[in-house]
Order: structure tokens, then C-alpha cells, then sequence
């Protein structure tokens, strides 16, 4: 599912060239849980940026659902996200002026789907939400946004989901809620998942573990004793 | 459709609000103004042209072509005739040289004739308005003819040899402006009477008034193919020619709203700009988020494009039914004060107002929008990823190339549209420069002042490029409104100054030497001033430089085929200016060089220089003169004007008549019977109606002036609103930490109302000073009127700035007071 080769990102500054990441290779297999773990600065997000098609690699190269993004401009990459991937970010996300049914909806409207309501309808009462479907981000808690935010990323039947500190910005007893309710939906709809996360507990979650550590790959690991996801 | 419930969305929220507003603001105004503007100068130049009594006049003065009035007939164009003559009446023993108006049916074209049964009455409620001339055998006659020839209403008088019934008296021709070269009171008389009166023969002076009226463009044509069959006898009078006065009081009016459409539509313009840049700003993660949710950059381009189309159509559509509904509301209150005949405007004012909305979008909205799809996905994650825009330098330069447009457009006058924009520029540079100047010399002040003052200033020098932005679009929007201003308060000003209340209203003309004192003695017993007395000498110009003219000046130069008044004064009349030379108190006048002080336009079309000699024949004998001076006169004055003043006594050996002009109030009227009686010989000429109508005409015009300067001065307050609502997210942020960290509503509310103050303080200094630069630009190139500073608006520029400003600021920010602050922290997080 998710095949990442020598991947390396520089970026220019007025220092001259930073290296953000370097040399990564890992694969993911279809159905696997991945976690992203470092410390602040480590370049979790930039890496998860680039694996979701959202930015570009320096070198090196990812493949997407069998498909190289090196060999596909930001058209194509879009085409990919829509086809294939789901996100969920530590700030939500959620687009203030729309209520939580239409932030739901609105990657099922740009997708086409005539059933969107319904579809969006549903994915929410999975979450819990059924009875908040009329209230704007600012009416909802950050656990009920978030919970939003994660049935807008499973409405559109991702193959492979992406999440940047889900749990980040949410009380330790919401964000377990939260975990709970990611890895049921993950294994309901047989999604790989792939994490940033500084979490350990979210962490021991997932199959696998990778660790970055001022870009680099320290350690592979697989969470043999961990609950399946 | 997606980009319909987008946009549907995208409104719920609050975000298109602004923009929508804007949009149609800009539609409303200029459609408004646009349509009122045609129908007020359809209607106006209709009024006007009753001034002629039709559209278009023939002048002649040879009997015209039958085959002309039967082409006209077949063309479909309404026609009359109008014979003007003087002519001897007899009533009894008395007798008297009458100007004499013969009208067939049909006359006048345009506008009504008032008469009345009752001499010297010009109370409006006896007086009948009719649209014809006196039926065959009757004769309406001026009040004056009456005591003249010492007869009554009802009475017969002869014109030559045809006994005729006086029947009305005649208070108001239509056309009567048009006659001032033919003196004397007025008889006006059927056209087929005059062939019985034997008064017309071989060689009489007649003037020959063909009157048409109809569709313009059919009219135009007609005139244009009939022009090639003209002898050198006929002139098409219009609007232009035959009222100078008036048609200047139209152009003023007409400039000023082309200006105020103008002015309306820059600020409508800013303030789309400054709310599509909001909605760009706020749309930036939107796009990114849509990005990450598989929309590639043209789909949204699309969408975004779908989105503002549908906009730009329905709040075009919004702002001209707007604009209709305004324009009605004025039509309907103008035409209330005066009866009006406002008529279809034409599809064109409303094409005009759609198609302002979609420029107005295309060219101030799109900059701030187009890099808008370009927003990097990955900006979903990492919020300090930097979004390219398109930079400033070319939203700048297509906002100017909009602008240059526009104005272009609305205004059909390229040196005014440069002026706008020079006047622009400088304003920018100049006010970039000053308020980062002013905001350094004010940090320096704020950190000794108190806490309010600190946490103010330190506000404003925390977002200083932003400040900046905000003070020119505070600024430009103050100055384009103190222009706009000053412009019609000068305009109306000037309308009133060219004619006031006692404005003179009567010439006295060929008043004889020895009538000078028992006239002027008349005049002083009824306390009423004669305006100067100039002696008039009537001459031909013979020779320039001891030679005569030659032929073709003589065709392009009327004053050389005719004899010209001389006359001569010791004093510069009052509204004369001395443009070159000297005046005689400062010359050497040693009697036995006679000089010549020559206007303006008349010189700069002989091509007479000071120290040309010139040559003037007066009955035969001749007199040369040096020109010693050039002057400049206002024709428009109402009072006595000559083409050549002499030095003193330059004329005293050839006989001089005198000339006057005097303010004589309508309840004085018949004291012109009087004087006529003490000297027949003198030419009395009537200007009050002339005068009247011109003034009820500038009333109009100045109403229509006040109304649509409404419309301009709400389109200044949405920008000043928008700018405001511009910052209020970074204000309410800000205010949200403070009253967190502890300070009190009061200090905050105290500390955003300064910064406000200071802002607007600024912005009106500058403006001030832009607008100062634009009116001199506009005095000296586009008004034409003398130079001059407005000290009053240094002090009220300022003041006015601080106050409006500080009073939008304080109520878009209302919020920061009385929402609590968790919210506010929330809300913007």
C-alpha cells in the first residue's frame, strides 16, 4: 500500500540548505497501522506531508496505492487523495462556517457522490454525532470536532488514512475516546493507518512504530504484542 | 451544484457579505447616477432647448427655400417659422419703433408663451401659459407698448398699414433670450399678417427663424444633409450657440456628476478590493483544506470562479435595481421642486451598471483571488508555510490599469482622468511616507504617554505595514469625499456668484448725452443703482497694423464684418482681468496717442499683439489706436461687456451714446414707462426672464447635484467600514489576550478608540493634502476657475477623519468588549 524509497527533503534558508529528512525507506502493507513517533521537530509531519501526496520529496520517492507520486504533478497527486486517502489533523480542520453535516459532506460533494447527505448522515450517527448535525464547529466541543473530523475522513472510503496528532489538542480522557473510536472505524472499513504521534499510548496502538530523529530513521519496530488494529 | 451551495455557504458565514455589498454599492451607485444623469440631461437640455423654443433653429436672413420645410415635413420633424423685425406701430398720435415677432401656428416647438389680460402683472396665478401665438388680426404686446402708445387692452393698433387688435399682453416668450440684438418692446403678431402690414420690403432687416423639432438623430441627419445646401446667410443655432451662459451652468453640472459617478465607483472599487483580499486571506486554509481533500487547483479555480461569477451577476443585478430604485426616489423628488420631464433614460446607463459590476470584480477582486488555488495543500499541516500571492506590484498595477479604465470611461475626458490619477499617485507616495514618518515620531511620543496611549500606538507600529494600508484607504477615501464636496459647494458657489439675487436685469441702451443726469437722477430717486455708464461709439475695424485683414480672417472673424461698440472707461470694469499690458494709471497718457485695451479671445483670433495698431472707422472718419493692454471678461456676467475700451477721452470727438445695465425688481417695472416717456429714444432690453429661467434651471441642477452626492458619501462610509472590518481579527485577538491577561474594558475600549483617532487623524491630514493637490489640478486644468487653497478643509480633514473613523472602529469592535474573551480566543484560534 504505501512504499516509501530513499526519501530526503531539503529546504532552502538563509543558512543555505537544511536537511529535513534523510534516507527513509519503510513499506507498509495494506490493512497495516503505522505510528510516526519523535520529538518536536524531528520532521514527523513534513514526512507525513509527503507520504499523503500533500508535498513534494527532495529525492527519493513514494508509492501510493501502487502509485509513484514522483511521477504525478499536484493534479494528479489531488486525483490520488480523492480516490484513496482520508485525513485527520490535530486542529480539526473543520471549515467554521459550515456545520458539522456539511463539513462532512463537502469531500463527498466535491467527489461527485449524489448520496452525500445520507452518506455524511450516517458516518456521523457512527460517531456519535447524530444529534449535532445542525451545530457549527464553534457550537461543539474539541472531542465532538474532532469526532467530526474523523467521520469526514472515513465517509469518502479512504484506502489509507493520515492522521497528524489526533489526540494533540484534546484532554487525556477525550483523546482516548478518540483512539477508541479512529482504530474501530479503521478496522470496520479495513483502512491503513498511518500516524504522527508523540503519544506512547497512541503509539502501542498500531502494528508498527518507526522513529524519526532530527530526520532521520532510528529504529523500525513492530509491535508484536499490540492489540490488532 | 457544488459552487451554488459553496457560495450559498460561503454567504451564510458571513464572508461574500462584505464583498456582495461592495459589488453592489458600486452597481447601484453608478447605475443610479448614471440613469438619473441621462434622464436629468435629456430633460435639461429639452427645458434648455425652450430656450429656442425647439431643438434646432435656422437663422437666416433671406426667406428660406420652400422645398426646405417640405423635406422637413416628409423627414417627420415638427417646424415653425418666426419673422423678427423692427417696425414703426401707430396708435392715435403716438407712435413707436416695436420689435416685432411674427410666429406661425406652430410656434414655439417647445415650451409655452404666458400671457395675461392685465399690464404689468407678472404675478404667476393671473397668467395664462398657452403653446401658440396670437390667432390673424391680433397682436400680443409687451406691458411697456401699452402706456407708449398710450392705449388699452382691446384697442387696435397699426403695424404699417394692417389695423390690428391688441388682444393680450405678452409677459414670456420661450425664446426670448434669442433676441437681445433686436431692441425695443415687444409686438408679436400672426405670420400671415405681415404681407398686408407693406412693412417688408426690398432690403428690410429681417431675421428669419426656422424652429424644428424631433427625434435627435433623425434631426442631426437632417440638418447634416441640409447643411450642403446653406448660403452663406444661414446658421444653426443650438443649445451652445445661442446661450453661452446657460450652457456652461449645464456642462459645470454635467462635469460634476461624471465626477461624483467617478468618485462613487473608486470607492466601491476600494472597498471590493479590500473585501476580496479579506475573503482571500480567510479563504487561504479553506483551499488548502480542500486540497488535502483531493480538489485539484482547477477545480477549485473553477469553483472559486463559478462562485464569484454567480456573485458578481446577482449583486450586479441587486445594485441596479437599487440603483432604478434610487434613481426614482430622485427623479421623483427633482421633479417634485420643478415640474421635469424626465424621460427614458435609454439601455445604456443600465448596461453601464452590469457591466461596472463584472469590472469591478475582474479588476478589483481577481488580483487578491488569483493565487488563491495555487495554496499549497501541505499547508494543512504546517500553518507557517508561506502562500504565494500575486505581488503587490501587479495587483497595484492592474488596480491602476482598472481604475484608468474606469474613469476613463466614466468620465470621457481624458485630462480629467489624468488629473484623478496624478493626484492619486501623489497622494500614495506622499502619504506612505508620511505616516510611516509620523508613526515613528508618535512611537517616540506614545512610550513617554499613558498606558492607553502606549498600548495604541504600540498596536499600530506592530502592524505597520498594515497601518500604512489602512491610512491610504482611509485617506483616499477622505479625499475623494472632500473633493467631491468642495467641487459642488465651489460649483454652486459659482452658479450663485455668476448670477445673484440683484444680479442687473435690464440694459438701457443709446442713452444720449444730455439724458445721462435726469436718467441717473430717475434711477437714484427709486434706489437703484446703475451699474457704470460707458459711452458707446459704434465702429468697423478697418485696419491691423495699417493694413486691412485679409478675406479669410475676415470669414472666421464676425467683428470684422460688422460694426463693433467701442467705448471707454478710466476704471477696469469689476469682473476684467488684466492678462497682459498695463492699465491706464500706469501709463503715460499724453492725449495725443489714443490706446486700446482688447479682450482676450478676440486678440488671440486676430493674432493682435500689445503694440499693434489698430484702425476703426466710425462714420466715416477714422481713428487709430495702440493696444496697451489684453484682457479677460466674463460674458456671462449680465452686465455691459466690449470687445475694445479706450483710454479716456479717446472718443470724446465722435458723439458717444451711453449704455447701462441696472437691477430693477419686478414690483418696480413700470418705472421703465416712466423713463421711456422722459426719453423715447432710449432702448430699454429685458433680461429678468431670461435671468428667472436661467436661475430655476441652476436650482434644479444643484438639487440633483446635492442627492447624488448621498450616493457618493455612503459608498465612502463602506470603505471606511471595510477597512475597518479588515482588522478587526487581529484587533479582536489581541483585545481577547489583554482582557485575559487582566486589563479592564475600559482601558482596551480607551486604547482602540485612540488608535482609531490617531488612524483617522492621519489618513484626514492626508487626505487634505491629496485633496488640495487634485482640486489645484482640477482648477487649472478641467474646471478652469482661479486657483485657490481651502484653508477650512486642513482643520475639518483631520477632525472629520477622527471622528468617523473612531466612531466605525469602536462599533466593529464592539465585540471586544462584550463577548467574553474565551470566545473570542476560541472563535480566532
Amino acid at each position: 500500500m504505501l512504499k516509501v524509497t530513499e526519501l530526503g527533503k531539503v529546504v532552502n534558508t538563509a543558512a543555505g540548505d537544511l536537511e529535513i529528512l534523510q534516507e527513509i525507506s519503510f513499506q507498509l502493507a495494506k490493512g497495516e497501522s503505522l505510528a510516526i513517533v519523535g520529538a518536536s521537530g524531528s520532521g514527523k509531519s513534513t514526512l507525513l506531508g509527503i507520504l499523503a501526496g500533500l508535498d513534494t520529496a527532495s529525492h527519493g520517492d513514494v508509492e501510493l496505492a501502487g502509485q509513484s507520486l514522483k511521477a504525478l504533478d499536484e493534479e494528479g497527486r489531488a486525483a490520488l487523495r480523492a480516490d484513496s486517502v482520508g485525513f485527520v489533523f490535530q486542529s480539526f480542520q473543520l471549515l467554521p462556517g459550515l456545520t458539522a453535516l456539511e463539513n462532512v459532506m463537502l469531500p463527498l460533494e466535491l467527489h461527485g457522490h449524489q448520496d452525500a447527505r445520507q452518506r455524511a448522515e450516517k458516518f456521523l450517527q457512527r460517531v456519535g454525532l447524530d444529534h449535532r448535525l445542525e451545530h457549527y464547529p464553534k457550537q461543539l466541543s474539541g472531542g465532538e470536532q474532532q469526532r467530526v473530523a474523523i467521520a469526514r475522513a472515513f465517509a469518502n472510503e479512504p484506502t489509507i488514512l493520515f492522521a497528524d496528532e489526533p489526540t494533540g489538542n484534546l484532554d487525556a480522557k477525550t483523546g482516548a475516546t478518540i483512539i477508541e473510536l479512529l482504530f474501530e472505524l479503521n478496522q470496520e472499513q479495513g483502512t491503513t493507518l498511518v500516524l504522527v504521534t508523540h503519544e506512547e499510548r497512541l503509539a502501542t496502538r498500531c502494528q508498527r512504530r518507526i522513529t524519526l530523529e532530527a530526520g532521520r530513521l532510528e529504529q523500525a519496530v513492530a509491535n508484536v504484542e499490540t492489540a490488532p488494529c | 451544484m457544488l459552487s451554488l451551495k459553496l457560495l450559498w455557504r460561503n454567504w451564510r458565514s458571513g464572508e461574500l457579505r462584505l464583498l456582495a455589498a461592495a459589488l453592489l454599492l458600486a452597481v447601484a451607485v453608478v447605475s443610479a447616477i448614471a440613469i438619473f444623469t441621462q434622464r436629468l440631461e435629456g430633460a435639461l437640455i429639452k427645458q434648455s432647448n425652450t430656450f429656442l423654443g425647439a431643438d434646432r433653429v435656422v437663422r437666416s436672413s433671406r426667406s428660406l427655400p420652400v422645398e426646405w420645410y417640405d423635406s422637413a415635413g416628409e423627414a417627420g420633424l415638427k417646424q415653425a417659422q418666426t419673422l423678427l423685425f423692427n417696425s414703426m406701430t401707430f396708435a392715435g398720435d403716438a407712435m413707436y419703433l416695436a420689435s416685432v415677432k411674427a410666429v406661425s401656428d406652430e410656434y414655439p416647438l417647445l415650451g409655452e408663451l404666458e400671457i395675461s389680460d392685465e399690464a404689468f402683472n407678472h404675478r404667476s396665478t393671473t397668467l395664462e401659459r398657452i403653446q401658440s401665438g396670437p390667432p390673424r388680426g391680433e397682436v400680443w404686446v409687451d406691458s411697456r407698448l401699452l402706456p407708449l402708445l398710450d392705449i388699452e387692452l382691446g384697442e387696435q393698433l397699426f403695424v404699417g398699414e394692417s389695423e390690428l387688435l391688441v388682444s393680450k399682453v405678452l409677459v414670456r416668450e420661450p425664446d426670448r433670450g434669442d433676441s437681445l440684438s433686436l431692441l425695443g418692446a415687444r409686438l408679436m403678431m400672426h405670420i400671415d399678417d405681415v404681407p398686408a402690414t407693406e412693412v417688408i420690403q426690398p432690403g428690410s432687416r429681417i431675421r428669419h427663424n426656422w424652429l424644428l423639432s424631433g427625434d435627435e438623430a433623425q434631426l442631426s441627419a437632417f440638418l447634416e444633409t441640409l447643411k450642403k445646401e446653406f448660403s452663406p446667410h444661414e446658421r444653426i443655432m443650438d443649445l451652445q450657440a445661442s446661450q453661452r451662459g446657460l450652457s456652461s451652468t449645464l456642462d459645470r453640472g454635467k462635469q460634476f456628476l461624471g465626477l461624483a459617478a467617478m468618485i462613487g465607483l473608486l470607492l466601491a472599487g476600494l472597498a471590493i478590493a479590500i473585501a476580496a483580499q479579506q475573503f482571500a486571506r480567510r479563504h487561504t486554509d479553506q483551499v488548502a483544506l480542500l486540497k488535502s481533500l483531493g480538489a485539484g487547483a482547477n477545480h477549485i479555480r473553477s469553483l472559486y470562479a463559478k462562485q464569484l461569477f454567480i456573485l458578481a451577476v446577482v449583486a450586479s443585478l441587486g445594485g441596479l435595481a437599487l440603483g432604478e430604485v434610487l434613481q426614482r426616489a430622485i427623479a421623483s423628488i427633482v421633479s417634485s421642486m420643478y415640474p421635469l420631464d424626465l424621460a427614458f433614460a435609454g439601455l445604456w446607463p443600465y448596461s453601464l451598471g452590469l457591466l461596472t459590476g463584472l469590472l469591478c470584480l475582474l479588476c478589483f477582486a481577481l488580483p487578491p483571488l488569483w493565487q488563491l488555488p495555487t495554496v499549497p495543500p501541505i499547508r494543512v499541516l504546517r500553518r507557517d508555510i508561506h502562500v504565494a500571492t500575486v505581488s503587490g506590484f501587479w495587483q497595484a498595477a492592474l488596480g491602476i490599469a482598472a481604475v484608468f479604465i474606469l474613469v476613463a470611461v466614466y468620465s470621457q475626458n481624458l485630462v480629467l482622468t489624468a488629473v484623478v490619477m496624478l493626484g492619486f499617485f501623489a497622494l500614495l507616495a506622499l502619504a506612505a511616507g508620511i505616516a510611516l514618518l509620523m508613526l515613528k515620531l508618535g512611537r517616540v511620543w506614545g512610550s513617554r504617554s499613558g498606558s492607553s496611549w502606549r498600548l495604541a500606538w504600540a498596536s499600530l507600529l506592530r502592524h505597520r505595514g498594515q497601518t500604512v494600508a489602512q491610512i491610504l484607504v482611509f485617506a483616499t477615501a477622505i479625499m475623494l469625499l472632500l473633493v467631491i464636496f468642495v467641487v459642488r459647494t465651489s460649483l454652486i458657489e459659482e452658479w450663485r456668484y455668476k448670477l445673484p439675487d440683484n444680479a442687473p436685469n435690464h440694459f438701457l441702451v443709446n442713452i444720449a448725452q444730455n439724458e445721462v443726469e435726469p436718467v441717473r437722477k430717475l434711477f437714484t430717486q427709486e434706489e437703484l443703482d446703475l451699474q457704470g455708464l460707458y459711452p458707446m461709439v459704434r465702429a468697423r475695424l478697418t485696419e491691423i497694423n495699417n493694413s486691412a485683414p485679409d478675406e479669410s480672417l475676415k470669414k472666421q472673424v464676425g467683428v470684422l464684418n460688422r460694426e463693433a461698440n467701442l467705448s471707454w472707461t478710466p476704471t477696469l470694469p469689476e469682473d476684467n482681468r488684466l492678462l497682459e499690458g498695463k492699465w491706464w494709471p500706469e501709463m503715460n497718457l499724453d492725449g495725443q496717442t489714443h490706446y486700446v485695451s482688447v479682450e482676450q479671445e478676440l486678440a488671440e483670433r486676430l493674432n493682435l499683439k500689445l503694440g499693434d495698431q489698430l484702425t476703426f472707422s466710425v462714420g466715416g472718419l477714422n481713428l487709430s489706436a495702440e493696444i496697451s493692454s489684453i484682457r479677460s471678461l466674463n460674458w456671462d456676467s449680465m452686465r455691459p461687456n466690449f470687445y475694445f475700451l479706450f483710454s479716456p477721452g479717446a472718443l470724446d470727438s465722435y458723439s458717444p451714446t451711453y449704455l447701462s445695465s441696472v437691477y430693477i425688481p419686478a414690483e418696480k417695472k413700470p418705472l421703465i414707462n416712466d423713463l421711456l416717456r422722459q426719453s423715447p429714444t432710449i432702448l430699454v432690453v429685458e433680461l429678468d426672464l431670461v435671468i428667472e429661467q436661467i436661475q430655476n434651471l441652476t436650482a434644479q441642477v444643484s438639487d440633483g447635484v446635492e442627492l447624488v452626492l448621498i450616493l457618493v458619501l455612503l459608498a465612502g462610509v463602506m470603505v471606511l467600514l471595510a477597512a475597518v472590518n479588515a482588522s478587526m481579527d487581529y484587533r479582536l485577538q489581541e483585545a481577547g489576550i489583554l482582557r485575559a491577561l487582566g486589563s479592564s474594558r475600559q482601558r482596551i475600549l480607551g486604547s482602540t478608540a485612540l488608535e482609531f483617532i490617531c488612524l483617522g487623524a492621519l489618513a484626514g491630514f492626508l487626505a487634505v493634502i491629496g485633496a488640495e493637490l487634485l482640486l489645484l489640478g482640477m482648477q487649472q486644468w478641467v474646471l478652469e476657475t482661479p486657483l485657490q487653497a481651502h484653508p477650512l478643509l486642513w482643520l475639518a480633514g483631520p477632525i472629520i477623519g477622527a471622528v468617523i473613523v473612531c466612531a466605525m472602529g469602536l462599533w466593529a469592535s464592539r465585540k471586544v468588549v462584550t463577548v467574553p474573551p474565551l470566545q473570542v480566543l476560541r472563535e480566532l484560534a
